[in-house]
């Protein structure tokens, strides 16, 4: 599954054919150094808020109402998103470096788990309890092991990306 | 070689800054993770902290935030442990580079803020004045700056060096 083929994949030469595939590859002397810090401001700005409002959830910091610090959640959507384009950019540029890449394969793996947790999070009670929570109080067991899902998902999340580079196809070695 | 070169050059040649360079996944690879991880918890909570003073989530108490500050100094420990060992494996390159000397500054920048953060908004039981308001927007402003600009200079690094170890040049 990560072994390049000798001849790009019909999906592969479809990115390659994307404008945003050509904008990447002819910019990229600029451009990759901008995405990059980009995309460590976004996962900084995710990992801050989102990690902030777990960890309050999972007990620390509880003077703090968890249903106030969750109004800083937005900058971790919008870093999310920042993170999201600029991904796809990376992607499009050179795709064969991250689709032939276990470390790639792993960091998706985190972040659908990351979105079922957010989804579970959501719709089941957990977040009007939460969300009742006067500062002071503990949360449920179950937000809890939400929260730490949350943590530990991102946190693999950035690890994987960060490892993506050692483990990339022998080509760009 | 002058004196300043040789010191580096043996530098480079040590058991330690071998190891650091060295091939093995379990080690360069860990240290830049722990790095990233580092720079996320900081300059993350710290700017989620800036948010809260520039008037984001108001219903989060200022002093509570003061709670968080473990994690930014466990976090700028982590990033103090593993930049070392990264300056130990490559340091004619980062000493060659003057934006090592921005990231760096930065960082100072930013850890002082924190600091001053604590002290002059978070640990104050009024903030009704518009002055001390006016002032503490002004330090939070600059903080988001300092790690921004940490963050830019840092990443930057892999873009703007001349050498990679003494005698041997880098790509730029």
């Amino acid at each position: 599954m990560f072994e390049e083929p000798e001849f790009p994949a019909a999906w592969e030469l479809w990115v390659r054919s994307t404008f945003l595939h050509q904008f990447v590859a002819d910019q990229g002397q600029w451009l990759w150094p901008v995405m990059e810090t980009l995309h460590y401001l976004g996962l900084s700005l995710l990992l801050g808020t989102v990690g902030m409002f777990d960890l309050r959830v999972l007990g620390m910091a509880k003077g703090i109402p968890p249903e106030a610090l969750h109004k800083l959640i937005p900058f971790g959507i919008a870093g999310f998103a920042v993170n999201f384009l600029t991904g796809i950019s990376f992607f499009s540029g050179f795709p064969e470096q991250y689709f032939y890449n276990p470390s790639f394969w792993w960091k998706g793996t985190f972040m659908a788990i990351a979105a079922m947790n957010v989804a579970v999070f959501y719709l089941s009670p957990s977040f009007q309890q939460v969300k009742a929570m006067p500062a002071g109080s503990d949360a449920p067991f179950r937000a809890k092991v939400i929260a730490g899902t949350s943590l530990l998902c991102w946190i693999s999340v950035l690890v994987c990306g960060r490892l993506l580079t050692f483990f990339r196809p022998p080509v760009f070695h | 070689m002058t004196p300043i070169e040789q010191f580096f050059y043996n530098l480079e040649h040590t058991d330690l800054s071998m190891w650091v360079r060295g091939p093995s996944l379990l080690v360069f690879p860990v240290i830049v993770s722990f790095h990233t991880l580092g720079m996320g918890f900081l300059a993350g909570t710290s700017a989620g902290i800036d948010f809260r003073i520039l008037g984001v989530a108001k219903r989060v108490p200022l002093s509570a935030l003061q709670k968080f500050y473990p994690i930014m100094w466990a976090a700028l420990v982590i990033n103090f442990i593993s930049g070392t060992l990264l300056l130990i494996g490559y340091p004619w390159k980062a000493v060659t580079n003057p934006d090592f000397y921005v990231k760096l500054s930065m960082i100072a920048l930013g850890v002082y803020l924190m600091v001053k953060i604590r002290q002059q908004v978070l640990n104050q039981p009024d903030l009704s004045d518009d002055k001390i308001q006016r002032h503490a927007k002004l330090l939070a402003w600059l903080s988001l700056g300092a790690w921004g600009g940490a963050i830019l200079a840092g990443r930057l690094l892999a873009y703007t060096y001349t050498w990679l170890e003494v005698g041997v040049r880098g790509g730029f």
